[in-house]
């Protein structure tokens, strides 16, 4: 029982920072952490950006309607997915009710909010996708014809890659419904 | 608006000078690396001065303040947690881990520290909250309280922690 009451003395006799604010400077801060947070967010956000300028040259240059459409179709696809990301991505700042959730209730519901994100990748990452590809799949053959071997060869690409996105995610999903069933059963009234 | 956000300024400045000290040993227990531990810390400072407007008193302002920055240090270790890849392990698991004190002499205070955080920033989330809160001085029924587990369970984790430090701290931290 000694070593256990030196183990907290040890513990709680750590050297401290001191770090403490007033209201006024925590507004401050809050106001910058939130700019910060978002700065984060924008360069999380980048390469779709750049993926979506890129897209958006494509279709501004394109010669024909099924081109266009194609293009179109890839960017609504893009913004959607960043939409997304940004709706069921990790939340922004903390819930200002978050005192009143016990360790356990937040932790499931932050792994539960995780693992519908992976485990739904399918409807809001890859299926947008889906309309610009077989888009450019009806452009390639209209404009193309002669080379319908080579947008072969990029579909099954394109299909293994979706394939092996949507496995990854999929095995995510278990890996962190096994923590969750791993969590004990709220027992503790609040 | 000007009272709850005076209520809200004032029970702020209460939990920064009552567990100011505590809050950075946490946030030490969640991240080793400095300049992360300061943001976490920051963010924690924050999420606690946000909460405050909407405590409702039902629970303990000690708990609260607890639930608070476990939560956000939770939130912290799971995203870090997919970024590193990095193993956690449970109490359980540590409880295989060779003794640390086998051919060794007792160390200074400053190892022995070092070592603990070690063994605390190996957890998972929920045994870290079980394991700091001990170390904290709280009771099985405030652990419980905070972090949602049942009594029976706080107190099985609680009899793990003791057989743990033991272990790993015998004679080490004893002999001050």
């Amino acid at each position: 029982m000694t070593e256990m009451l030196n183990a907290q003395e040890i513990w709680q006799s750590q050297p401290s920072e001191g770090m403490q604010m007033s209201a006024e400077a925590i507004r401050k801060r809050a106001t910058k952490f939130e700019r910060k947070i978002w700065r984060r967010n924008l360069r999380e956000s980048v390469a779709a950006v750049v993926v979506i300028v890129a897209f958006s040259y494509f279709f501004v240059t394109a010669h024909d309607i099924p081109y266009r459409i194609t293009w179109a179709l890839f960017i609504a696809g893009m913004v959607w997915v960043i939409v997304q990301l940004y709706r069921k991505g990790k939340p922004k700042t903390m819930p200002a009710d978050i005192g009143s959730s016990t360790c356990l209730e937040f932790f499931r519901s932050e792994l539960e909010r995780q693992r519908d994100l992976v485990k739904d990748v399918w409807t809001w990452y890859l299926a947008p996708m889906v309309p610009g590809y077989v888009a450019l799949n009806v452009a390639w053959a209209v404009n193309r014809p002669s080379k319908l071997a080579v947008m072969a060869l990029l579909d099954v690409c394109f299909v293994v890659l979706f394939i092996g996105v949507w496995q990854l995610n999929v095995w995510a999903a278990r890996c962190l419904q096994r923590s969750i069933d791993q969590l004990p059963s709220a027992e503790n009234p609040r | 608006m000007a009272a709850v956000e005076s209520t809200q300024d004032e029970l702020y400045q209460d939990a920064a000078s009552t567990y100011g000290a505590a809050l950075e040993r946490l946030a030490r227990a969640y991240e080793a690396d400095v300049e992360i531990r300061r943001d976490l810390l920051q963010e924690i400072h924050i999420a606690l001065w946000r909460s405050f407007e909407g405590f409702d008193g039902r629970c303990s302002l000690r708990t609260w303040i607890y639930r608070v920055a476990h939560n956000v240090a939770a939130s912290h270790v799971l995203h870090q947690f997919r970024a590193r890849s990095r193993m956690l392990v449970g109490l359980e698991e540590l409880e295989n881990l060779p003794d640390a004190n086998s051919g060794q002499h007792a160390a200074d205070r400053s190892h022995a520290l070092d070592r603990l955080l070690a063994l605390i920033q190996r957890l998972k989330p929920l045994d870290r909250h079980v394991i700091l809160s001990y170390l904290e001085g709280l009771d099985a029924a405030s652990i419980g309280e905070i972090t949602g587990l049942s009594s029976g369970n706080v107190a099985t984790k609680i009899h793990r922690i003791k057989a743990l430090l033991a272990r790993q701290f015998q004679g080490e931290v004893g002999h001050d």
